[in-house]
């Protein structure tokens, strides 16, 4: 299991080098000259140069992407054009808002699809049916818009935008997840309002993940049902719902597993959506201003921590697989 | 993003094979078959069904009540939503087909040589579509289209760039299994040449697999291309396309929701009948 392990881990570093290697192709390929917009317009030529072979453009580009890659790796990424400062900074302001975004809607997604997957597994009735497709056909800021039509503006009950009540101030906290500084600061006044401003972000967010795990876990129950083991277990004279929860479930989780993993990647693109949606101050909503403000540097920034995260999360999910199911160990 | 299901057909049964394979098909499904369509009539007639041009201003101002002259109101720039809905679905259908179509001719193309070929052909095109396979497509789409700057061509090239994997996977399992059986010896043996061999005997065999996966897809694709309208990485202003036009209606959502509601709705009523006819067709294909 180890080389298994270690073929993995090589993987892994393999998907990161290309990932590096694309964003670096993307940043070469900008049609606006990155120094020009760092010096400023009325730039001498000689200016424009001398800045140019500080920053190295002046190289070859394989020699350019070696010294990308070393400041990628020491965290070190170009400085945003929009704000000024290094992207590393903005993203270190901005990612633990969406962290916890997106945290809460994969805790969401994950119930939530189980618990459709699990309800629908022996039905063949249209209506669930209908409704999960409707679910994956419905675009998160249509869902975003209805629910706030309801719940903010309608009911009054829930906040339309941003993290917090204005009356709150945040803990100065460890992580900056401000539903877990609370807990540590003993605040529960910020951790409920937290919690009251996640409702319908995080919602909106989880529910195409949620449908599309829900799918996946009904047809692989579907399928583990009509196994020899689970007519044994019945035999038995197990409860029906012990035969589906303790017999059925585990050797169905393999595929919702690796759906799980790809849902990762539509969570993080959906929260692009969604934070602009809610003014959510995370990596979303950055990204939305950079890209209407042209600045690129800060767009590959996020690609490359969002893309790094997606892949390691799913390396993780494809090593916990091997661990859990001794099955995929022998291939 | 749009993960394509995997499907299998149970090895590859010939398309012809049911005298009216439409009875198999569910009403639900056929009536997704039939709004898609209506769509793509609506799409294609666009010009002559609407009744303002989809850019400019009308005289009644802007921002008015859905009414009998203005079907669904008018914008904030006083221009015919119902106009710029028509024809942001001509633009968004005909861009998910279009993205379709390239990972269609991209992935088939890599899948068919890698099965064909074998060996350390197949061994190194599998290994470059898994590379892509494993990479986040939509968050790659957005650094593609913001790089490229925002155009409705930028956008299709990069969302065409990242959807050809499972493509790709699909033809070449499909070409690999048909390789071992029978025909294809019995059409070697006639010694005929290889890209026939590859293209009239091997290739026709992954169609219904690629055909069932392409029409679960368009839901997926026509929701990713709007959530990349919606953050501005879309054909530019004042192209009428569904997801800039929620984006752009969002400011007056409370007061006006009929702005961005009704793209937003046109969205979902599109994806929905893609699903449903999506579904149609994976049950019309597996019960050949």
């Amino acid at each position: 299991m180890a080389r298994l392990v270690l073929s993995r881990l090589a993987a892994l570093a393999v998907i990161l080098l290309a990932l590096s290697a694309i964003v670096f192709a993307l940043e070469a390929m900008i049609p606006s000259d990155p120094v020009r917009a760092m010096v400023g317009a009325s730039a001498t030529k000689e200016a424009v140069a001398a800045k140019r072979h500080e920053l190295g453009f002046d190289k070859p580009l394989p020699v350019q992407y070696v010294r990308f890659l070393g400041r990628a790796a020491t965290g070190n990424l170009s400085d945003s054009l929009r704000t000024r400062r290094p992207v590393v900074t903005d993203l270190g302001n901005f990612l633990p808002a969406t962290l916890e975004l997106a945290g809460a809607a994969a805790i969401i997604a994950a119930v939530l699809g189980g618990l459709l997957g699990i309800a629908t597994a022996r039905g063949k009735g249209t209506a669930p049916r209908l409704l999960m497709l409707a679910g994956a056909s419905a675009p998160p800021f249509l869902l975003a818009l209805a629910l706030l039509m309801l719940f903010y503006s309608k009911w009054h009950i829930l906040p339309s935008s941003g993290r917090l009540s204005s009356s709150i101030t945040p803990p100065a906290g460890p992580t900056g997840l401000l539903v877990i500084d609370g807990l540590v600061h003993g605040r529960f006044d910020v951790v409920s309002d937290a919690l009251w401003h996640l409702a319908l972000p995080a919602f909106c967010l989880a529910l195409g993940p949620a449908v599309a795990l829900g799918r996946t876990l009904r047809s692989s129950l579907q399928t583990v049902l009509t196994q020899d083991h689970i007519r044994t277990a019945r035999a038995k004279g197990l409860k029906e719902r012990t035969v589906l929860l303790r017999h059925a479930l585990r050797s169905a989780l393999n595929a919702p597993l690796t759906m799980g993993g790809l849902q990762v990647g539509l969570l993080l693109a959906g929260v692009v959506v969604i934070e602009s949606v809610f003014a959510w101050p995370g990596v979303g909503l950055y990204t939305v201003q950079s890209i209407s403000s042209t600045d690129f540097p800060a767009v590959a920034g996020v690609t490359l921590v969002l893309g790094a995260l997606y892949v390691v999360i799913n390396s993780l999910v494809d090593l916990a697989q091997i661990v859990a199911d001794p099955r995929l160990r022998a291939a | 993003m749009g993960v394509a299901e995997p499907v299998t057909l149970g090895g590859a049964l010939p398309l012809r094979r049911r005298a009216i394979p439409s009875l198999k098909v569910g009403r639900l499904e056929k009536i997704g078959l039939a709004v898609l369509a209506l769509t793509t009539i609506g799409a294609l007639a666009a010009p002559l069904l609407a009744p303002y041009a989809p850019t400019l201003p009308v005289s009644a101002g802007p921002l008015l009540k859905p009414s009998a002259a203005h079907l669904l109101g008018t914008d904030d720039l006083s221009r015919d939503i119902a106009s710029r809905v028509l024809y942001g679905i001509r633009s968004s259908w005909f861009s998910a087909i279009a993205v379709i179509a390239s990972g269609v001719l991209i992935g088939g193309l890599i899948g068919l040589v890698a099965g064909f070929k074998g060996g350390w052909v197949d061994t190194v095109l599998m290994r470059i579509t898994d590379l892509f396979l494993a990479l986040p497509g939509p968050i790659l789409a957005i650094a593609i289209v913001a790089s490229l700057g925002p155009s409705l061509p930028h956008t299709l090239l990069a969302v065409g760039v990242v959807w050809w994997p499972w493509y790709a996977r699909i033809v070449r399992g499909e070409v690999r299994a048909l390789m071992v059986r029978p025909h294809i010896d019995a059409a070697r043996l006639a010694r005929i040449g290889r890209m026939r061999l590859a293209f009239r005997h091997a290739l026709p065999g992954a169609l219904p697999a690629v055909l069932v996966t392409a029409s679960l897809d368009v839901g997926n694709l026509v929701l990713t291309l709007a959530g990349l309208a919606f953050i501005g990485l879309g054909a530019p202003p004042p192209a009428p396309e569904l997801g800039s036009m929620v984006a752009q209606g969002l400011p007056y959502f409370f007061g006006q929701p009929w702005v961005c509601l009704a793209p937003a709705v046109a969205i979902f009523v599109l994806a929905f009948a893609a699903n449903l006819a999506g579904d149609g067709i994976r049950d019309l294909l597996r019960h050949t």
